[in-house]
Order: structure tokens, then sequence, then C-alpha cells
């Protein structure tokens, strides 16, 4: 018998049961639906790291540490007794080994290396903004990149690669929106950040010879926070983005300007010329991987924007594989299914596979007849389970995105290729499930089949 | 006139050793090309086994069946299937159409395994139904048909590649006197039409009465070989 004939002899018996086969095939539709909902989640998630990748690191970029971040000996979590160390520093409840002035002018010194930017922690007691008098408010400040272009919602930027000025300031559209100024109208304003460097604490010894001699001042002076205003006027406001991070969150200055100000809120400390991390920028023509074996000869840790992307497509993929791994074990359910409806196939028409027995027929072709039988049913559950699952994924699609608040971007990716290649793979254990029912019917002796009594 | 079936001392025995059964014991005949046989006996005689091992179904225990020239009992599995689908046409007492398929999809099943397709299957199909006068149900379901139209149906699927032999195995078996009567006629028509040799299974003497030829089996033996007399039909 002809493939095409064998198909379409499948095709009919199957319509002949047709509540068996389509809850036999329904079976097969959790799993399908399952895994294209994994699929689907996956290629959002990619999709959408990589645009996150791209809109917020250069791809010549290189973050680098003094250590692996999450290294046994940088202590990881709040709390907890910690080993006091010299080189270290605190921030956000964690201990990180610093980079210091030396390791920055290493790094400086490699071939292929464009720029070094250490990463200043510049923190404002408070901002207030020209616009608004006698408020205060709290931001974040941070270094402007000017490796990746933002969208402005007013004002302008300078070119791809070129810094803000000293005086400069960016703004986020969402501080504009919480004050309720239109951003038009705060571009060309001031904001003021107000600075508060936190003295050396005098020691009790200290205080003690102080008060002997009489000088007050001088005590008040050493408890006395140092203060001081800068004034810097607001060149852009960045657009709001549901993929750029920062730039919908922290006030941007010039390095130069980060640098005078860090300067100021660490001299005198222990965390003078000391910092967390640092970004490198590669040459535009040297490959940034090889950058990093240069930097990490210097027993420094160092992150391209590729092993970013690796990790957190890692991440994407683990996720992906867990719900991957559900849709896998419906599969399997679902191919108990498969033989059982199968073999219950076979006993009812065992007549009609002796007759074609009987009649000449192959046993691989009566085999192959109920492989196509399954095929048909692995079909039908695909494409309901994927048809499904692109209804269902139409409609959340918006609430998920709005939940998650990534804006326009969407979480549920479906593209067809990689469906229909699931498809495939569905009729194709199918088949491999009817094998063993087949494999009964193929065998069946006709004289035995046909016997009236 | 050519041999059509040569049957040379066959043999066929069930089981092993002391729980063996021997179904057919030296089983010797021929039946000429184009002939009408009867093979009758009672039931358990043996007459269906020889059927089968005569179609190429079965094979027998010993000796040899010679078919159209070819020794079947020395053939391989895929041969036999092959010659089947080529040279055989089969009506069995109960019909065994497929009640879910069509009319016409039932008649195209031989032509399917054959692999004849195409304009030439659709052609064959179409002739063989309107010969039994199942014309007007082409597209009904078999489920729908009344007993003698299925073993209609069951003949036009049995002549449509034009087989050399058919064989009968109680072909009136389930139907009453006047439908039966049809069915006779049209598989004696097919017999002289087409030249198909036709062999029936039967244990209707009035039957037997009108092939050329009857084997009467007993036992799994011969015991007489009868032909029929000139002009009486």
């Amino acid at each position: 018998m002809k493939i095409r004939d064998s198909f379409r002899r499948a095709g009919r018996s199957l319509r002949n049961a047709k509540a068996r086969t389509l809850l036999t095939s329904l079976a097969i539709a959790v799993g399908a639906f399952t895994l294209t909902m994994s699929i689907a989640a996956g290629t959002g998630a990619r999709q959408y790291a990589d645009k996150l990748i791209k809109s917020n690191v250069d791809p010549q970029s290189i973050y680098i540490t003094k250590e692996k971040m999450n290294d046994s000996s940088a202590t990881m979590g709040p709390g907890g007794l910690k080993e006091y160390r010299e080189d270290a520093l605190q921030y956000g409840g964690m201990t990180y080994k610093t980079l210091n002035e030396e390791d920055i002018n290493k790094v400086r010194s490699i071939a292929g290396v464009e720029r070094v930017l250490p990463t200043y922690f510049i923190s404002a007691k408070y901002v207030s903004f020209e616009k608004i008098a006698g408020k205060k408010f709290t931001a974040d400040v941070t270094t402007y990149d000017p490796t990746v272009l933002a969208q402005v919602a007013s004002g302008t930027l300078p070119p791809l690669g070129q810094q803000i000025g000293t005086d400069e300031i960016v703004m986020p559209e969402s501080f504009a929106e919480k004050l309720g100024i239109a951003s038009k109208d705060m571009v060309g304003t001031t904001i003021t950040l107000r600075l508060s460097k936190v003295a050396n604490n005098p020691s009790e010894a200290e205080i003690q010879s102080l008060m002997l001699s009489g000088r007050f001042d001088e005590i008040e002076k050493r408890l006395t926070p140092e203060t001081k205003d800068v004034p810097l006027k607001i060149r852009a406001v960045s657009a709001k983005s549901s993929t750029s991070f920062s730039a919908s969150s922290a006030l941007f200055i010039s390095d130069k300007k980060a640098d005078e100000l860090s300067e100021f809120l660490t001299k005198g400390t222990e965390q003078y010329k000391k910092y967390v991390s640092a970004t490198v920028t590669a040459k535009k023509d040297v490959d940034p991987a090889t950058v990093k074996t240069d930097i990490e000869k210097r027993d420094m840790f160092a992150m391209t924007a590729k092993d970013l992307q690796g990790l957190i497509f890692n991440i994407v993929n683990l996720l992906q594989g867990i719900v991957a791994g559900f849709g896998v074990l419906a599969l399997i359910a679902s191919v108990f299914g498969i033989i059982n409806t199968q073999y219950i196939s076979v006993l009812e028409r065992t007549r009609e596979i002796g007759l074609m027995k009987a009649l000449g027929m192959r046993g691989r072709h009566v085999r192959r007849l109920f492989q196509y039988e399954a095929a048909w049913i692995g079909l039908l559950g695909g494409v309901i389970g994927a048809l499904l699952a692109w209804g269902i994924g139409a409609l959340i699609n918006p609430w998920l995105s709005s939940i998650m608040s990534i804006g326009e971007n969407r979480i549920l990716v479906f593209e067809l290729l990689p469906i229909a290649g699931l498809i495939v793979a569905l009729m194709v254990v199918a088949m491999l499930a009817g094998w063993f029912p087949a494999r009964k019917a193929a065998k069946l002796d006709p004289i035995e089949a046909l016997r009236t009594e | 006139m050519g041999k059509m079936i040569q049957v040379t001392g066959i043999g066929k025995v069930y089981g092993k050793k002391e729980q063996s059964f021997t179904a057919l014991d030296n089983v010797t005949f021929t039946v000429p090309e184009g002939a009408s046989v009867a093979i009758v006996g009672k039931s358990g005689s043996g007459k269906s086994t020889l059927m089968h091992i005569m179609s190429g179904l079965d094979r027998p225990t010993s000796g040899a069946v010679v078919v159209d020239e070819q020794d079947i009992s020395s053939m391989k599995a895929k041969e036999i299937d092959s010659f089947r689908a080529q040279k055989i046409g089969f009506i069995f007492q109960s019909f065994f159409v497929q009640a879910n398929e069509t009319c016409y999809n039932n008649v195209a099943l031989p032509l399917e395994i054959a692999l004849i397709g195409g304009a030439k299957r659709k052609q064959r199909v179409l002739t063989a139904l309107k010969q039994v006068e199942l014309d007007d149900k082409v597209n009904q379901k078999a489920a729908n048909l009344s007993g003698g139209q299925k073993q209609r149906l069951a003949i036009a699927r049995a002549i449509v590649n034009v087989p050399r032999i058919i064989f009968a195995d109680e072909p009136t078996g389930n139907l009453d006197t006047v439908t039966g009567e049809k069915i006779e006629q049209l598989l004696f028509g097919f017999n002289r039409k087409l030249g198909s040799t036709l062999v029936i299974v039967t244990h209707d003497d009035d039957l037997a009465a009108r092939c050329d030829m009857q084997v009467h089996i007993k036992d799994g033996r011969i015991t007489e070989i009868t032909h029929r007399k000139a002009g009486k039909k």
C-alpha cells in the first residue's frame, strides 16, 4: 500500500472513532500546550534580555571587579559576623574586595583598552529642583554612559561616544512626571545635589585631648559632616524605556563630575580611591574577549557583554527547561494513552486486519497503517495544544507585560518554525508510541482473525 | 485447457507429537483453468484448511501446491502476499466488508494493496460496482447495506483486480434463498465472463452440484471427486 493511501485510510478510521481520537489527542495537547508555552516564554525572555543588554551595555564594554561576585570570599547576604578586611568595602550589606588606583592603572595600560571608568558611588543627601522651591528629594546619581544612546523626551544628548558637560545633568522622564512638570519645562533649569561627607569618627582619646586643650569648635567640626551643594543644569530628560534600566530611575552626571564628587566624598576616608567595580571599554576593532583574558591575567575578574548575555540566557534556559520538563512529563503520560487506545483499536479491528492481510497486504504495511493513525493523533494533539497556547498567549500577553512592567515588550513570543518543529516531533513521538500496538496488528494471523466461529 | 491448481499429496498437521491433529492427509487433485470447483464436506472435515492452503493463506505440513505454474508452498512470505494481491479474490460467509468505509473505498482496498492507483483505480472500482449493481451506492457506507448488498460488495472487491482464482467460503451461508440465488448467479457469471477459476467451499449440495467439479472431503481425506453432467446447470 502506498504511503498516501495508508495515510488516508488511517485518517478515515480515526474519524470513525471521533470521541476516542479527540480524547487521546487531548492528552498530547496538554503536553503540546506546555511545551509551546515554554518555547514562547523562552523566545520572549531571550528577545527581551537581548534588547535589555543592547540598550544598556556597549558590546565592547567589560565589567571588572577585584574578584568573582559570587566568590565565597566576598561574603554574600546581609548580617552575620564577617572578618574585617582592609581592602574590602561594605555595600548594600555585602562585603566586596575593591579595586584600587593601581589596579585601574594596570588595566589602563593593557593594549586594546579604550578607557576605564571606575564605578563611583555618589550618594547625595538630597536633591532639590529649581522649579520646586523648598522641597527635598532623594535620588540615585550615576555616571552617564556615552556608549549607549538613550531616547530623549526633551532636550538633546551628545553624539554616541561623547560625554555630557561637567556642569550638566540628565534626568529621567519619570521624575518629571512625579513632580508634575512637563519635560520640556525642566530642560535648562538647575538641579542641586546636596552632598554630605561623613567625617572620620574621631577616637575617644582624640576628643579627650581636644577637650583638655579647650578646642570645642574643633570637636564640633570633627563631628559635623562636611556638606557641599552642587548645582547642575538639566541638559535633557531621558524618555521612559522598558528596556533601559537606569534611564528611568537615576540622575546622570559626567564622568569628570562623578570623579570630582567622589573625590570630595571619600577623601580622608577608608574608601578613598577604592572602587567596587569599573567599566572597561575595548577599542573598536579589538575583541573584548582578548581584553578580558589580559585583565584576568592581572588578578581581576572580568565579564564581557557576551558573558552577561550568556549569564542571563543560562537563567532563561534553566527556567524554560523546568517548564518544558512538565510538558515532557505530560507527553510521557500521553504516550501510554496512545498505546492503550491503539491496542483497543487493534483488538476491535481484528477482522479488518485479517482481511487486509488475506488480500495480500504486507505485515509492515499493516504496521505503518496503525503508526500513521498514531501520527494523526499526534498531529491533532499538537495542533490543538499549540493553538490553545497561542490563543491564551495572545490574551494574557498584555496583562503579563503590564504586571512585569516591560512596556510594549512581549514575554510570550510565538514563532512558527519552532512550533511547527514541535508538532512534527510530537507526530514522531506518537508514531513511536504506536509502534507496539501496530506490531501486534502486523503479526496477526489472517486465518485466526477471519475465523467466524 | 491448462492446469490452474495442482494439489499434490498435501498434508496438514496441527500441534505436536501426542496432541497432534491431522487436518489434511495426502490430498491430491487438479483444477483446470477457468473451471468451477466445489469443495464439499461437513464442518470439521478439513475443507476450510484446504482452501487456506490452496489460496496461500496457510502452508501445508507436507506436499506441494502449484497455482498458475507457481509453487506457492515454497515461496517466501513476501512473495505469497504479493501472489495473493495479484491473483486471488476472496469471498467470505460473513462478508467482511469494512462497515465504516464507503462502497468505493471497500472495493478500492485490493487495488491499493496491489499498488494500482490514479485513474485506473477509479475506473476499475466503478466498473466492479456496476457489475454487481451497486453503482448507485458508491459513496454509501457499507454499514448501511443489506446482507445481500454486502455480499455483492464483497464480490465487487473480489473481482476488481481481475484475479485468476476466486475463493468463496460458504458465500450464501448467511443469506436467504432468493438473495443467495442472485449471488450464485453473479459468481458463475464472472467465472464464465472473466474466465477466473472459481473455488467454492460449501456444505450446500445444491450449490456444489452447479459447479463443474466437486471434491468431497471427510476427515481430511478426499472421498470422491465428481464432475457435473453436461447440460445440467
